[in-house]
């Protein structure tokens, strides 16, 4: 294959010889980049701009009906941080954020680590690996609600019949358990995609290195953190952030599960956001909580990736 | 940048003024909630066939799930867009009516007002006005367990609050592990305790806008409904985790809970799933007084049609005595006072018989721009009371929130 | 297979006089690794398995308590509802486009986007990639309204075309990052011996870096594909027809206000997984096979 490439390269001037030099060259990067930076702008400034220019409007439905929306400065953001829910719901979300981030972080580089090698069935397990990632969304977390139930709750089943409970329990009613079933559920769903971004970078590391790593059990952990980590320290750095972001943004587990109760105990920024906007059809105070939400996002994965990028450059 | 969202508006505006101009045809745009149009055969197509040939109109359903209509309505609405007519679940229409997105039909539906039962046509109206009118209505009874109910050594269905509580508490058995009564929790629960409250002579809202959800009535309808879980353990434990119908069933469907408050749709969902399950239908059990709560939907016009003539036409169409025979295909209940004769009663299927029969005790719920709120406000107030806070004080907080929303 | 057991053997040897250590025997390993995999099987397959179960169960079996793990007796009756109806394959060929429209569109821009960012230095390509993740931060479902507003001007509601540039914004940004990414692992020596060779720039990223890249682009394509497939919220929003509606949102019509129907459900969540699990099963070996050769090592 190589070998031909340099052939026909050498006996004919190719197309794309144009951006080997001068203005072509030049251009070269930005042609590669300009559909998608072109796309961006279309569909991701506007609406995103927008959203945030509404935290600072009086949007009701009232108001967007009859065009007026007058300018109400912070005051969305006041009316935000005087109901009592949204600390909950902050602190809910960091609880939300780190167990998610972590377990999915964990269990997927584990899952990855179990699924590079090639033995007999692998194919079959990779696939079923990916299933929770596959199911739609709707129907998954519907299928968990039914397992938590406590009429009819397969789990609640289980584990009576192991031992660990005596009587069924019901796991998404009680305030002090909501939230932690439907991380289980999250971490569950999310998992998969960790696990195969971290597989395909996986096969990019060079064979020799993780064949010395598998082989010497004694010091696997060592071998998995001086060697294996650093070696896709690049995709667990994306890993991390991408699921930071869509954890933050998971929206169909708790709502479909919990609507973020009982009595607020499973509230996370987002589920309120979206009760302020599509409960009470307040969409400025909605965009308030998402324009924060937002902003925390910005700011903390900004400074996660500097940290990477500082540690590069040592 | 600030005008960002001004020019969007406008965008918005731009279009419902094209949407205004004068059409070629009257092309109705029809949302309606999915299982009324849940297949090419559904009823719906063939009633509105003969609408089309009779008026020369057109129409053009489009189906959208309960879950889903409240959102895409006030997003397309909000962009000037949305449907010519809609179907609404009667506790939507004051938000909507508030907002200024419904048509006002006061004028044209006055000659016709008195063909619909009061308590549904009610609900359309709001602050004196007209916006919509009942599509179909249901209301909430007592579902019984016969055999359990038998076992517990109780000869008939309880028909007073203190019957329904000894029943309650006879059938509980914590060996067997069954129960008196399944309950729903948060918005379900609100649900069935509403027409506890008018049954103790209270009232949630009155016709004024005052707020009486503090009133001793409701604390002790809510006192009474709460500690058949707290105190008694008469309830199954879905009390605290209950969110639709199904789950509100299931103890029910188990046999594992001898009653349960629920509507005619419940009917088709036992005898699906538990085909041999004896069970009977009852008016829910009187306090001071007899009432029940009242659902169903309702369909309006949207403001700004361009065809406002030809959509009432087809409210009128499909909310008149048609609807007798159309919703009964769909195992449903018609609005109308038609429905309401003896005769009428007698022809429908024979569980369906109690919920007509009782249909006169029907409250509607307050028909109040930011019901929907309340509504999850009550939910709240039901999960916090079932874990164990004073009714008195829960329904404190809640009027405090309710006053809060009324005032807005 | 044979191969890779075979380096393995050589490996092994090599590294066997500085591995004194080494206790566990092969057969040891292989069962520990086995023992895991099936764990991480169960835990990722059991509610699938409890779904496909709930679609098998008659009827009066959804209920039952206390539940049972193996359904007693089989119907097949959901499915042979489900897929006898026309709806279910107009449906279905609507995802079906929707899927491979924009699996194509974000591959194909991603993988130009991504090299760029990861290997050419020019104004904007380290703050780029950045503004491209921030875009996507914004909670999905205050995006509804503008979006409308969007599509509504355009004239693209209720249509198929609509969905694209909306799905195109959901998936773009973190399909570019994640190729960037992905480019950025791959060694540099390799592209550096192509364009000694005489490869032009775009030779040597079509012929050599792409073909290394692929078990990037591999889970690129995984990622959009599942979630175009899946995807909800905006399809709910912006389509409004029977004839332009996708899968999920015909599942969404079998959850009803009152009463749902478990089972029809359950099965039209198997069967939408079904494809995509089909298309995994035969995708994943390019997971591996980009870089199977010895072209790393080197």
């Amino acid at each position: 294959m190589t070998t031909r490439t340099r052939e026909t390269t050498r006996l004919k001037p190719h197309w794309s010889s144009i951006f080997e030099n001068g203005t072509g060259a030049r251009l070269y990067p930005y042609l590669m980049v300009m559909p998608a930076i072109l796309i961006a702008i279309g569909v991701v400034v506007y609406p995103v701009v927008s959203g945030i220019t509404s935290a600072f409007y009086d949007v009701t439905l009232r108001t967007l009906n009859s065009g007026d929306m007058p300018f109400v400065g912070m005051r969305n953001f006041e009316r935000v941080f005087a109901d009592p829910n949204f600390m909950r719901a902050s602190l809910n979300t960091v609880i939300w954020v780190v167990l998610n981030v972590v377990a999915q972080l964990g269990l997927g580089l584990a899952l990855a680590l179990l699924l590079h090698r090639i033995v007999p069935g692998i194919g079959f397990f990779r696939s079923g690996i990916l299933v929770p990632w596959v199911v739609p969304s709707v129907v998954a977390v519907l299928t968990w609600r039914w397992m938590y139930d406590p009429s009819v709750g397969i789990v609640n089943e289980m584990l009576v019949r192991l031992g660990v409970i005596n009587d069924y329990h019901p796991w998404l009613g009680d305030t002090a358990t909501a939230l932690y079933a439907v991380t289980v559920e999250s971490i569950w769903k999310g998992t998969p995609f960790v696990m195969l971004l971290l597989l395909a970078a996986l096969q990019l590391v060079p064979k020799s290195i993780l064949e010395a790593a598998s082989m010497d059990g004694a010091s696997g952990w060592r071998m998995l953190w001086h060697v294996i980590l650093p070696q896709i320290r690049v995709s667990f750095a994306i890993a991390a952030v991408l699921t930071f972001i869509l954890t933050v943004n998971n929206f169909n587990a708790i709502w479909l599960m919990t609507e973020g109760g009982p009595l607020n105990s499973s509230e996370i920024l987002f589920t309120l956001a979206y009760k302020y906007g599509f409960q009470r059809f307040d969409l400025g105070r909605a965009s308030a909580v998402a324009t924060m939400l937002f902003v925390g996002l910005v700011i903390a994965t900004t400074i996660y990736l500097k940290l990477i990028q500082a540690k590069e450059a040592d | 940048m600030r005008n960002l969202l001004k020019s969007g508006a406008m965008a918005a505006a731009i279009m419902a003024g094209m949407g205004t101009a004068p059409g070629w045809a009257d092309n109705l745009v029809l949302w309606v909630n999915a299982p009324l149009a849940s297949g090419p055969d559904a009823p719906l197509y063939a009633e509105l066939k003969k609408f089309e040939t009779e008026t020369g109109n057109k129409v053009e359903v489009q189906a959208v799930p309960h879950m889903e209509m409240e959102r895409n309505l006030f997003v397309a609405m909000s962009g000037g867009a949305g449907p010519d007519v809609m179907a609404l679940d009667i506790a939507w229409v004051a938000g909507l009516a508030d907002a200024g997105l419904l048509m006002d039909i006061t004028e044209q539906s006055a000659p016709l007002a008195a063909q619909y039962q009061p308590g549904p046509l009610a609900g359309g109206r709001y602050q004196g006005k007209q916006y919509a009118l009942p599509l179909y209505t249901n209301n909430a009874a007592l579902i019984v367990n016969d055999k359990m109910l038998a076992q517990a050594g109780i000869d008939k269905a309880p028909a007073t609050w203190e019957e329904l509580r000894a029943a309650t508490v006879a059938m509980t058995n914590a060996e067997k592990g069954t129960y008196g009564i399944s309950f729903g929790s948060n918005r379900m629960g609100a649900f069935q305790l509403y027409p506890f409250i008018w049954q103790a002579g209270g009232e949630i809202i009155d016709d004024a806008g005052k707020s009486h959800v503090a009133d001793p009535e409701a604390i002790a309808a809510v006192d009474f409904l709460a500690k058949l879980y707290t105190q008694d353990k008469a309830m199954p434990e879905s009390v605290l985790t209950a969110g639709n119908w199904d789950e509100v069933h299931a103890p029910f469907i188990q046999e594992r809970a001898g009653m349960v408050i629920s509507g005619d749709w419940a009917i088709s969902a036992i005898k699906k799933n538990a085909p041999n399950l004896a069970f009977s239908i009852h008016p829910l059990p009187q306090g001071k007084k007899a009432a029940t709560v009242i659902g169903g939907y309702n369909l309006a016009v949207r403001q700004g049609t361009a065809s406002p003539k030809a959509a009432f036409q087809l409210v009128e169409w499909l909310t008149g005595e048609r609807s007798i025979e159309l919703m009964g295909k769909y195992q449903r209940l018609s609005a109308t006072v038609a429905a309401t004769t003896p005769e009428a009663i007698a022809k429908l299927p024979k569980e369906m018989q109690p919920f007509m029969a009782q249909a006169g005790a029907g409250h509607p719920r307050p028909v109040v721009a930011s019901w929907s709120e309340m509504h999850g406000v009550f939910g709240n107030m039901w999960d916090a009371v079932i874990r164990g806070k004073p009714a008195a004080e829960a329904l404190a907080e809640a009027n405090a929130e309710v006053e809060n929303l009324l005032a807005r | 297979m044979s191969t890779s057991s075979s380096t393995r053997e050589t490996a092994r040897d090599r590294s066997t006089a500085s591995l004194r250590r080494r206790r566990t025997p092969k057969w040891v390993r292989m069962a520990l690794l086995y023992a895991g995999l099936w764990a991480a099987f169960i835990w990722c397959v059991f509610p699938f398995y409890w779904m496909i179960a709930t679609s098998l169960r008659a009827k009066d079996e959804i209920f039952a308590r206390p539940p049972s793990i193996v359904p007693h007796a089989i119907t097949l009756q959901n499915y042979v509802d489900l897929l006898i109806g026309a709806q279910f394959w107009r449906f279905a060929l609507n995802s079906l486009f929707l899927t491979l429209s924009v699996t194509v569109i974000s591959v194909l821009l991603s993988v130009t986007a991504g090299y760029a960012m990861a290997r050419h230095r020019f104004k904007g390509s380290v703050m780029l990639p950045l503004f491209m993740l921030y875009g996507q931060m914004f909670p999905p479902v205050l995006l509804l309204i503008p979006f409308y507003i969007q599509l509504k001007f355009l004239g693209w509601l209720d249509s198929l075309y609509g969905l694209i540039p909306v799905y195109l914004s959901y998936m773009l940004p973190l399909c570019v990052w994640l190729m960037r990414g992905f480019f950025a692992q791959v060694p540099h020596s390799l592209e550096d011996a192509a364009r000694l060779d005489g490869c032009t720039r775009w030779q040597a990223f079509w012929r050599v870096i792409l073909p290394m890249a692929r078990p990037g682009i591999v889970a690129v394509a995984t990622w959009v594909m599942i979630h175009t497939w899946n995807e909800f919220l905006y399809a709910s929003t912006f389509i409004l027809s029977e004839r332009n509606r996708t899968l999920p949102l015909g599942l969404s019509g079998l959850i009803g206000q009152y009463t749902t129907d478990w089972g029809m459900l359950m099965a039209g969540g198997v069967v939408t997984a079904a494809p995509i699990l089909l298309i995994f099963f035969f995708l994943q070996k390019h997971l591996v096979a980009g870089v199977g050769g010895g072209a790393v090592k080197g």
